[in-house]
């Protein structure tokens, strides 16, 4: 039998799900906020995927409409939270070796980047990814050098938010 | 920026930290619907039982019973209101208990038993107030045939009629004034909860391709 629209689907996002996971992270601030995010861009994604037709992997489709979706469509008042608890941030990070030094630091790095906007928080998730900013530009609609001017200003503003 | 840069590379070592969904629990969001349009017959059923008992406390039977001299019919009329009252708070009841079933399932298999279920009690619901209606209806007559003074002249056509005709003629306009309310309610509950029902019937089929 073949497999039909919504069970290829399904077994694509179940293997690409860290795409919309780390999403989430960077636009939640606790776990029930994560969850109803991950659901709302699985809608959408499911709303959207007759409309692709696999010019690109299901990877760089899926992160582009699960972004726009934490910008545009999710505006729930339980997701913007500023100021982030200890205890929300405690699953954000699980590594194998210890050096508190090192976790503390991105702890501290994590909170500042949550404080930015729902656009800055896009052009950090795609920096992290390793994106170039060809793509960053393409993705957001913007132009390349309006791109790297954005993402310099957030770097700024990081090391405002780190060094008060 | 050193600190940035610490974090892509924690970011991408990063990946195995979230719980991961199953394929189930992603068929389960994409059917999220289900539990909305069975929260939506909730609803409508709700209002719609509020709208019945607002006609009739504003529309008092009993007045127009007393006008016409037929207090003995009241008593019946009583047990009937009650009854009917009683057998829809239990069609609610069931309504609520297939929404909050719905809600928390976790297999579809089971989704796939609790909307065939829901769909059941919503078509024995609509079966029930239109056969409720009808019998209203016959009850109306009836009453209005034996105590309403102003039809004592149709009683007496009928009474120096030679032939049934006069009588044929009262039945047939009856039958068809009957007829067509019941289309019309019967319409009414169409709209209102086939429209429902087809949300519920199309995740059903997409359910069944599933064929788990």
């Amino acid at each position: 039998m073949s497999e039909t629209l919504e069970q290829s689907f399904v077994k694509q996002l179940k293997e690409n799900q860290n795409i919309v996971h780390k999403i989430c992270r960077l636009y939640t601030a606790d776990s029930d906020a994560h969850n109803d995010l991950f659901q709302e861009i699985t809608i959408q994604l499911w709303k959207a995927f007759p409309k692709f037709r696999g010019e690109s992997k299901f990877s760089t489709w899926a992160y582009r409409v699960a972004l726009n979706t934490a910008i545009t469509l999710y505006r729930k008042s339980t997701r913007s939270v500023n100021t982030v608890t200890y205890e929300a941030q405690q699953h954000f990070f699980v590594q194998d070796e210890y050096n508190h030094e090192e976790e503390e630091r991105l702890k501290l790095m994590y909170q500042a980047v949550q404080q930015l906007n729902d656009i800055e928080k896009a052009l950090v998730y795609m920096y992290l990814e390793d994106k170039d900013y060809t793509e960053i530009a393409e993705t957001l609609g913007i132009s390349e050098v309006n791109a790297r001017v954005k993402m310099n200003r957030i770097k700024g503003k990081l090391i405002k938010i780190l060094n008060p | 920026m050193e600190e940035l840069d610490l974090l892509k590379k924690a970011w991408q070592k990063d990946t195995q930290s979230f719980q991961q969904v199953t394929e189930n629990e992603i068929y389960k969001m994409l059917h999220k619907n289900s539990s909305s349009s069975v929260k939506w017959i909730l609803i409508i059923s709700v209002l719609e039982l509020a709208l019945w008992t607002f006609i009739s406390v504003f529309f008092n039977a009993d007045e127009y019973i007393k006008q016409m001299h037929a207090e003995e019919m009241m008593v019946y009329l009583r047990i009937l209101t009650y009854v009917n009252y009683a057998v829809i708070l239990w069609f609610l009841y069931r309504f609520y208990t297939n929404y909050v079933k719905i809600s928390a399932t976790t297999s579809t298999k089971q989704l796939m038993k609790d909307i065939l279920r829901t769909r059941k009690t919503v078509q024995n619901y609509v079966w029930y107030n239109l056969g409720m209606m009808f019998v209203s209806m016959i009850i109306g007559f009836i009453m209005a045939f034996l105590y309403n003074p102003q039809l004592s002249v149709i009683k007496d056509k009928i009474a120096h009629d030679e032939g049934n005709g006069t009588v044929i003629k009262i039945v047939c306009m009856l039958s068809l004034v009957t007829i067509v309310f019941l289309v019309i309610f019967w319409l009414f509950y169409k709209l209102l909860y086939g429209f429902l029902l087809r949300r519920l019937n199309n995740n059903y089929k997409e359910l069944k391709k599933i064929d788990l």
